[in-house]
């Protein structure tokens, strides 16, 4: 296992002896013409199943995105031959709710996806990858690091299975709350946080283990409050994505998580962040990711023992 | 090569035939305190020539029978002459007075020191302790490397940045050698403070371009930082009390005259002061750097001299007691002097450096994380100088370095089960030759040529890796992999860098020089953040990495002027090309990763630009003004469309005033302003959401496409020497007050340029926030003392 290395230098950055300086600014940025956004992250859950089309819009257009309306979209598991039409809802939602008992696949599964829109056809393949099971999910006592308060931290146990190169993004629900900050975006590459981390078939490493913890910023200099209390409930969700899905999300994690401070010092080039999307046509490209997960949960109550 | 070492031996004596000559030879030092004298000048106005002594203070000299004066001098020193008659070889030790005053203004004196228009080096920047002791720091902590950032060619990314950039080279392609022995990572707190204690250092200088044969290993400069050898006329404390640092140092004979030694150790001390305040101090936690450096030498006779230094130095952040990082460099090299005769002068040294770093995770036994790397040579270097006569000196050696790097011995252990992920070492051994010849054509022309040839191995044990060609800025994937064994070859590579300069004397104290040079590097420091970090992988060159190549050019004219020559004014264009430039893919993955090379992309790189510098040597009010019109871009398959794209400390206008000014007997003051242009940074155009988050976006997939804002800052400090008498006699210490204060109006200057979405969970506004590191005034005391 190995350490993730924003995780280190943000640490690096909350040592630092000074206090830096910082203010929100509106500088003037280059035009761009918009382009699609495909946002297709789909799984083998009873629920309704959904894709959103959008255009891009300018960096500092606060507003909703633009969606894209009357486009034909398609996923195909191509493994047992199964079409699903997804019907288009309001505000860019294509839809697709599996009756009773039926679901997108199963792990090991191939999958493809179609869009038509404006003459153009936008694609894309995703393999659903094997989930384990969470096994519990605890809290524990501990001291938060640099001001020793004492905090409760909920940490879930699950086991990689055997057979290296498996990839998973943990997503957890605090009380009904998505934890969806950038920060928050805890992924795995099978037991550790990256491929040099050679932690196929074990336990989940310590960090990710404590990575359904939300992140708090302290507001008027008040410390912020324990990450959970008795009475919280708490639901972790182990989505399995592909290589390319994790390569992904790294680059998103990147390009979103800027905490500022001194961690600016070690901060990576803003770039682009990758597509598995592909165009057809001359038309510009399109942005975004299609992945098809497994899924495995388990919810828990803070009750705490007496 | 040898071939051409051969060649070079026996055609040069050749010129150097003549008339019956004599030579003499000796050492230079301050006569205050016996330290040896770098640069001090050894002139016969009659013949309107002389040499200037070398890094340990020995000049030699050889001349036509004849009777002549010698003209010993050093800046802030009394002049001496010597009449000689010139019938035999003589050996002249030589010690030079410090002026007693502490206003420069009494300094002026006859030729103070050689003007840089007279000399044969270009592209050198020379700064002496004591003027480094002068410029308002930081905190009040003298620091020698943000002092070198007043000077012309130097910039760096930002404030607490470590390391600096010169001529538009990277943080990574400086050669830092301290006593001769590399230093890998020269900042204690990330870039605020330079490990170096200005207690212990004697002599600074930085070679930007056409650095002579004796050195290679880098692509952008050379910093050549000499200790102090200690006093060997009496024992001396001399210490400081700062806002960051407590430092002392103990230095004095062992044996007068014949042997000395120096211990400086500095340490800082927020951690104790804060303790009782800090709950993570409280809890086992720790604060901390420190450094010490020791020196001695011992004068066996007449032709032997030896010098041990050493130094270690070391950062500490602990969270508690078993988490945190720390990392540090530990040098320690020992040189011998040997004179084969009065014109052969050779120093062999023996240098073995290590930068490490720890890193440790986790706080219970079943689940932690331990990580530690390093980097560690041995290094053997014999170099002889050879003063055939007063127009030419020849100057050849070797240097061996082995490395071992060990970019990972870590292991993890998760709910008990331990798992171990170490990189293997990789081992590598650097030989060179060289062979310089520094040549007066005529009174007008003088030329310095020579050349530079390394080999180096990429030693066994080890596994090469063999990646698919797939698009430029895609991971590329391991297709195999060869294994060898202990002491096999893995991949070698041969370079020959030539290296040229002349200088053209339009006037005695006007002229021309121009230079060119190759130089070579086979170690790349591997970091992709805007400043590079503490945990920045050095890694060598393999069959995917290629050594970075870099060509440059230098032209610059050259003059002094004013009453001693105390002006001298200089402007100098540069331009270099290089090879090989490592760039990363987007999401790189550089830490403990087998298969790093599948990350790096490699492209070229051009830096290009024009420096003036005119500066005021002497009197009461003193000081420089440096002006650099700049750039630097790098073209990488992958990166900006494969378009050229400014690097990220790319600074088109750099200027620096630093002046000085005596009030009178006991106060000084000095100032420095700095403005600089604004380093480029990328700026979206667009963004998207993505399962909730949102996305910065470029449409033109530009790299750097803006400049920040301009940066500009004024630092001032006070100078209070403490009174010399006391009671009507003359006190026996001495010490002093330094006030100073830091960013003097308060600017907010940009270090950076964000863009985040509001640290909300569902969250729809997107801003950009701009970062200043220091963004208000440090004012800063310290006390300072010798006795």
């Amino acid at each position: 296992m190995k350490p993730n290395s924003r995780y280190i230098l943000a640490s690096l950055a909350a040592a630092a002896l000074f206090s830096s300086c910082e203010q929100v600014i509106s500088p003037r940025l280059q035009q761009a013409n918009p382009v699609v956004v495909v946002d297709a992250w789909i799984n083998n859950q009873q629920e309704t199943q959904k894709i959103y089309l959008y255009e891009s819009q300018p960096y500092f257009d606060n507003s909703t995105p633009q969606p894209l309306t009357g486009a034909s979209v398609l996923v195909v598991n191509q493994t047992q031959s199964k079409t699903y039409t997804f019907s288009e809802a309001p505000g860019g939602a294509y839809l697709w709710t599996p009756a009773v008992a039926d679901e997108l696949g199963v792990a090991g599964d191939q999958f493809s996806l179609a869009i038509q829109y404006g003459g153009q056809t936008f694609s894309s393949v995703s393999r659903m990858g094997r989930v384990p099971a969470i096994d519990s999910i605890t809290f524990k006592k501990d001291k938060r690091i640099g001001t020793g308060t004492e905090i409760f931290l909920g940490e879930f146990w699950a086991t990689d299975p055997v057979g290296g190169g498996d990839t998973y993004w943990i997503r957890t629900t605090k009380n009904g709350t998505l934890l969806n900050k950038p920060s928050e975006l805890v992924l795995a590459y099978d037991a550790g946080f990256s491929a040099g981390s050679l932690t196929d078939g074990v336990t989940f490493i310590s960090p990710i283990r404590t990575g359904i913890n939300p992140n708090e910023t302290a507001q008027n200099g008040k410390e912020p409050p324990s990450p959970y209390t008795p009475g919280d409930s708490v639901h972790v969700r182990i989505y399995s994505i592909t290589l390319a899905a994790f390569n992904f999300l790294t680059e998103v994690s990147t390009q979103t998580n800027r905490p500022g401070g001194f961690a600016e010092l070690f901060s990576t080039p803003l770039a682009n962040v990758s597509t598995n999307i592909t165009t057809s046509g001359n038309q510009s490209g399109a942005v975004g990711f299609f992945n098809v997960s497994a899924v495995s949960q388990r919810g828990q109550k803070f009750v705490p023992k007496p | 090569m040898q071939r051409i070492l051969l060649l070079l031996l026996t055609v040069l004596p050749l010129i150097a035939r003549a008339q019956e000559k004599h030579t003499v030879s000796g050492y230079i030092k301050d006569r205050s305190n016996g330290e040896a004298l770098i640069g001090a000048t050894v002139y016969i106005q009659s013949l309107g020539t002389g040499t200037i002594s070398n890094e340990y203070g020995f000049y030699s000299l050889t001349l036509p029978a004849g009777t002549y004066q010698l003209s010993y001098a050093y800046l802030g020193y009394k002049t001496q002459s010597v009449a000689l008659d010139f019938t035999k070889n003589t050996r002249l030790d030589l010690e030079l007075e410090p002026e007693s005053s502490q206003l420069q203004e009494v300094v002026v004196t006859g030729e103070a020191e050689q003007p840089a228009a007279q000399t044969n080096e270009m592209s050198t920047s020379k700064l002496d302790i004591r003027t480094i002791m002068k410029v308002p720091a930081f905190l009040g902590e003298v620091d020698v490397l943000r002092s070198l950032q007043l000077l012309p060619g130097v910039s760096t990314v930002g404030e607490g940045a470590s390391g600096f950039n010169v001529r538009g080279g990277s943080v990574g392609q400086n050669l830092i050698l301290l006593d001769e022995a590399p230093v890998y990572n020269s900042s204690h707190l990330f870039g605020f403070f330079s490990v170096f204690n200005p207690d212990a250092v004697k002599d600074t200088k930085l070679y930007k371009g056409a650095v002579p044969s004796r050195y290679g290993g880098r692509l952008a400069s050379l910093l050549d930082v000499r200790m102090k050898e200690g006093n060997s006329k009496k024992t001396e404390v001399t210490g400081g009390i700062g806002t960051i640092f407590s430092r002392l140092v103990v230095e004095g004979p062992i044996k007068k005259d014949k042997a000395s030694f120096i211990v400086a150790a500095r340490r800082s001390y927020v951690d104790i002061l804060a303790r009782p305040f800090v709950p993570l101090l409280k809890e086992g936690g720790a604060l901390n750097f420190y450094d010490l450096t020791l020196k001695t030498n011992y004068n066996i006779n007449a032709r032997n001299k030896v010098y041990l230094s050493g130094y270690f130095g070391r950062d500490n952040f602990l969270f508690d007691k078993s988490q945190g990082f720390s990392w540090g460099n530990a040098t320690s090299s020992l040189r011998w002097n040997h004179l084969f005769n009065d014109r052969l002068f050779s120093n062999a040294t023996l240098v073995y450096s290590k930068y490490d770093y720890k890193l440790q995770f986790g706080n219970d036994d079943k689940n932690r994380f331990n990580w530690n790397s390093s980097i560690t040579n041995f290094i053997f270097k014999p170099d002889f100088s050879y003063f055939i006569n007063r127009t030419n000196e020849l100057n050849f050696g070797g240097e061996i370095i082995y490395y071992t790097f060990e970019p990972a011995n870590a292991y993890g252990i998760t709910n008990g089960k331990k798992v171990d992920i170490s990189l293997p070492r990789k081992y590598n051994l650097e030989s060179s030759l060289y062979a310089g010849n520094s040549l007066k054509l005529s009174p007008a022309l003088s030329i310095d040529y020579g050349v530079r040839y390394s080999h180096f191995n990429y030693l066994g044990p080890g596994t090469e890796y063999f990646y698919n060609d797939t698009v430029p800025g895609i991971r590329k994937s391991v297709t195999g992999s060869k294994t060898y064994t202990s002491g096999q070859t893995i991949k070698t590579y041969d370079n020959f860098q030539p290296r040229f300069s002349f200088k053209a004397q339009l006037s005695e104290f006007t002229s021309v020089k121009g230079s060119y040079n190759r130089m070579v590097q086979y170690l790349h420091l591997i970091s992709n953040t805007t400043a590079s970090n503490p945990l920045d992988v050095w890694t060598p060159s393999t069959r995917n990495i290629r050594p970075e190549l870099g060509d440059q050019y230098t032209l610059g004219y050259f003059r002094s002027a004013g009453t001693g020559q105390q002006y001298e004014f200089s402007a100098e264009a540069y331009l270099r090309y290089t090879q090989n430039q490592i760039d990363y893919i987007d999401g790189a993955d550089l830490l403990i990763n087998r298969f790093l090379e599948g990350d790096l992309l490699s492209g070229k790189g051009r830096a290009y630009g024009m420096e003036f510098y005119a500066q005021k040597k002497t009197g009461r009010l003193n000081g420089w003004v440096s002006y650099t019109l700049g750039r630097t871009e790098l073209k990488v398959d992958g990166i900006n469309k494969g378009d050229w794209y400014p690097t990220r400390y790319n600074q088109t206008h750099n200027l620096k005033i630093a002046a000085f000014y005596e009030l009178n007997n006991r106060w000084s003051v000095s100032g420095n302003f700095i403005f600089t242009s604004g380093t480029p940074t990328t700026f979206p155009t667009s963004r998207f959401y993505q399962q909730g988050i949102l996305i910065p976006y470029n449409a033109n997939e530009s790299r750097n496409n803006v400049t920040l804002p301009a940066y500009h800052r004024l630092d001032i400090s006070f100078r209070l020497e403490g009174k010399t008498m006391r009671k009507g006699k003359e006190r026996r210490n001495h010490d002093y007050w330094v006030f100073s204060i830091y960013n003097l109006y308060a600017r907010k200057n940009p270090f950076s340029i964000y863009f985040s979405q509001k640290d909300d969970r569902i969250s729809t506004d997107t801003q950009a926030t701009q970062l200043s590191i220091i963004g208000t005034m440090v004012p800063s005391v310290s006390y300072n003392f010798k006795f």
